[in-house]
């Protein structure tokens, strides 16, 4: 291989690599709502669009640097989080499998239709100094905006680790994912820990959208897209296993990149469709998980 | 991931309301609607056609238990299949001319029959929410090779100009469309009512309950899946080319999006998926939200789906037929 392919191969897996990790933030925040709840969120890529105008509307309205306005996002998008599990999805009681996928879908349309009705349908983007910007590294042009979104993405992730493995709180989640009577048994509010987790969901999807807002447009049905993603995401790295999303994700970004780089960048969100019914074909664990039963 | 059995109440109820008369009745508005509304037939027309895909998709989604965020893949094909048989220019050479439309339209079923008999062949195997989930991803990928393939018009699609005539009748009239359309739910209809009566809507019915149940008692889960499937995927093809030859001319993002997909599930839902004439109900209702709604929300006019939708799954899972049963179901306990 000679210099040029190898910087092209490089440079198109360092991309790859990088917007992986902003499927894995979005991927985890899905997975983990439904390891320890069973829902399967159809609102997931609607709440990214929520920080991506949360973000948008903060830069035009105050100029503030789309980085703070994480500050705002991901509170915001936990505190809606709680409220909606507060308020839907604790109230489905033995519906909940499905009943828990049709009230995420119908608020998905509710808050894109919202957008749309205050934001218009036209793409907009923010003008930042440094949206352009690139870092060298060997030949290997780095987007710094992506950069940020990827070292964002491993700050939320790490987080989220030692919250799950570190604190009470983590150990309450895991327990009301393992066994969920088991653990009311122990003294666990599974219901505020129900909250506590689809709050936390929906901040990842928030701040995953306030890292893509200096990268990419925002529309108000910008969300569909990544909710496909994110469900490709958990359905490669296997429902509900954490660091199974995270793998998935950076491995969608991967078959995304070298898909559009090296075959034609036309079916860009075909590759990682077509890697997610090939899963479901012959690996519907994921890619790493135990067996699942089969009918 | 495994799933235990279903909990009781976490599927429609069986399907009871099966009043033939309703049915007619409903039939019999649906027939007037031209004489009364002519100038609207446009309308009419579409709700129609939204009526039977919504009527189609409970043969998947009611009676087998199986939500599906796919169907705009088998509008899809229907409709495509149609329209490049029966354009001169589009038309496979070994086929020697363009096909009249109504064997495209059966072509289009068959096809549509196929794909589901594969997709669901491959999904059905597997217990949990895998199905819902592969049903956006097929949809989606239909979308991006009639996006991306010249042999489909890629993103600016199809322009039907002229078809040959049904009975001496132009198939592009609306009022013959009406006729057409109006076909359309009867057949739905019909299918349901004789699903209702049949080996095949006992066995969905099992599976949709109770799955261990059901293969206790030597029903195959998958293979009556399948079945249904395959059925409400034809039909849905049927509707597609229907829908086709009312458009006329019509573009990937209109056919093959995943909006349309939910349109559909949610209209069969919110009209209640236990009852026969549910999704009719739904389809007629949301439609004329959507015209009342189209001028104050505009583009947004699915924000009323998502309220509706919100609400019926909090407040009345069984769908709006489901309140009018529930109430006859108290009035005669009080006796």
């Amino acid at each position: 291989m000679d210099q040029v392919a190898l910087t092209a191969l490089l440079q198109t897996l360092a991309q790859g690599l990088l917007t992986g990790g902003l499927y894995a933030l979005i991927g985890t925040g899905l997975s983990l709502i439904f390891g320890v709840m069973q829902v399967i969120n159809f609102a997931h890529g609607d709440f990214l669009a929520i920080g991506m105008f949360i973000t948008l509307a903060l830069f035009r309205t105050f100029h503030l640097d789309p980085y703070f306005s994480l500050l705002v996002a991901a509170p915001f998008g936990f505190a809606l989080g709680f409220v909606i599990q507060r308020l839907v999805l604790a109230r489905l009681g033995d519906r909940l499998r499905e009943g828990s996928m049709l009230a995420t879908l119908g608020l998905g349309l509710i808050i894109s239709n919202t957008l749309l009705l205050t934001f218009g349908a036209q793409p907009q983007s923010i003008n930042v100094p440094y949206a352009t910007s690139t870092f060298q590294l060997g030949g290997v042009q780095i987007s710094i905006p992506l950069l940020i979104a990827g070292l964002g993405t491993a700050v939320a992730i790490g987080g989220l680790n030692l919250l799950l493995y570190r604190t009470e709180l983590g150990r309450a989640i895991r327990a009301t994912a393992q066994n969920p009577l088991g653990a009311e048994l122990q003294g666990v509010k599974t219901g505020s820990i129900q909250a506590i987790v689809f709050g936390l969901g929906v901040a990842f999807a928030a701040i995953a959208g306030v890292l893509l807002m200096p990268l990419l447009y925002a529309f108000p049905t910008v969300g569909e897209n990544y909710t496909t993603k994110a469900f490709i995401v958990t359905v490669l790295g296997g429902l509900g296993n954490l660091p199974g999303a995270i793998v998935g994700g950076l491995v969608l970004g991967m078959i995304e990149s070298l898909g559009a780089f090296y075959i034609s960048n036309n079916y860009r969100d075909a590759y990682g469709l077509i890697a997610f019914l090939l899963v479901l074909l012959l690996r519907p664990e994921g890619l790493f998980g135990r067996t699942v039963k089969r009918v | 991931m495994t799933t235990a059995a279903p909990l009781p109440g976490t599927r429609p109820r069986a399907l009871t309301f099966g009043n033939v008369w309703l049915s007619l009745a409903l039939l019999a508005a649906l027939l007037l609607y031209p004489f009364v509304f002519g100038k609207a037939l446009n309308f009419g027309v579409a709700t129609l056609i939204f009526a039977g895909f919504a009527m189609s998709w409970n043969v998947l989604g009611g009676w087998a238990g199986q939500l599906s965020l796919g169907h705009a893949a088998f509008v899809g094909v229907g409709a495509y299949t149609l329209t490049l048989l029966a354009m001169p220019e589009r038309v496979p050479a070994f086929l020697g001319g363009p096909v009249a439309p109504w064997w495209g339209a059966l072509i289009g079923m068959g096809l549509a029959a196929l794909l589901a008999a594969v997709w669901g062949g491959l999904t059905f195997r597997l217990r949990g929410s895998y199905f819902v989930l592969s049903t956006i991803a097929v949809a989606l990928v239909l979308r991006l090779v009639a996006i991306n393939s010249t042999w489909t018009g890629g993103a600016e699609g199809l322009f039907m100009p002229e078809l040959p005539t049904l009975f001496g009748l132009d198939l592009f009239d609306r009022r013959v469309e009406y006729g057409l359309a109006f076909g359309f739910v009867t057949l739905t209809l019909l299918v349901t009512h004789l699903l209702r009566r049949s080996r095949l809507g006992y066995a969905l019915q099992a599976v949709r309950e109770d799955e261990d149940g059901a293969r206790a008692l030597g029903i195959d889960p998958a293979q009556m899946k399948v079945i249904a499937f395959m059925l409400s995927a034809a039909l849905t093809a049927l509707g597609g080319s229907l829908y086709a030859i009312y458009l006329q001319a019509f573009e990937p993002h209109t056919l093959l999006e995943l909006p349309l997909s939910v349109q559909i599930a949610l209209m069969a839902i919110i009209g209640g998926r236990a009852s026969i004439q549910g999704p009719v109900v739904g389809a007629v209702l949301l439609s004329v939200f959507g015209e009342v709604f189209r001028t104050l929300f505009a583009s947004a006019n699915l924000l009323i789906y998502g309220v509706l939708i919100l609400v019926i799954t909090l407040f009345a899972p069984d769908g709006i037929m489901g309140l009018f049963r529930r109430r006859g179901r108290k009035l005669g306990t009080a006796r």
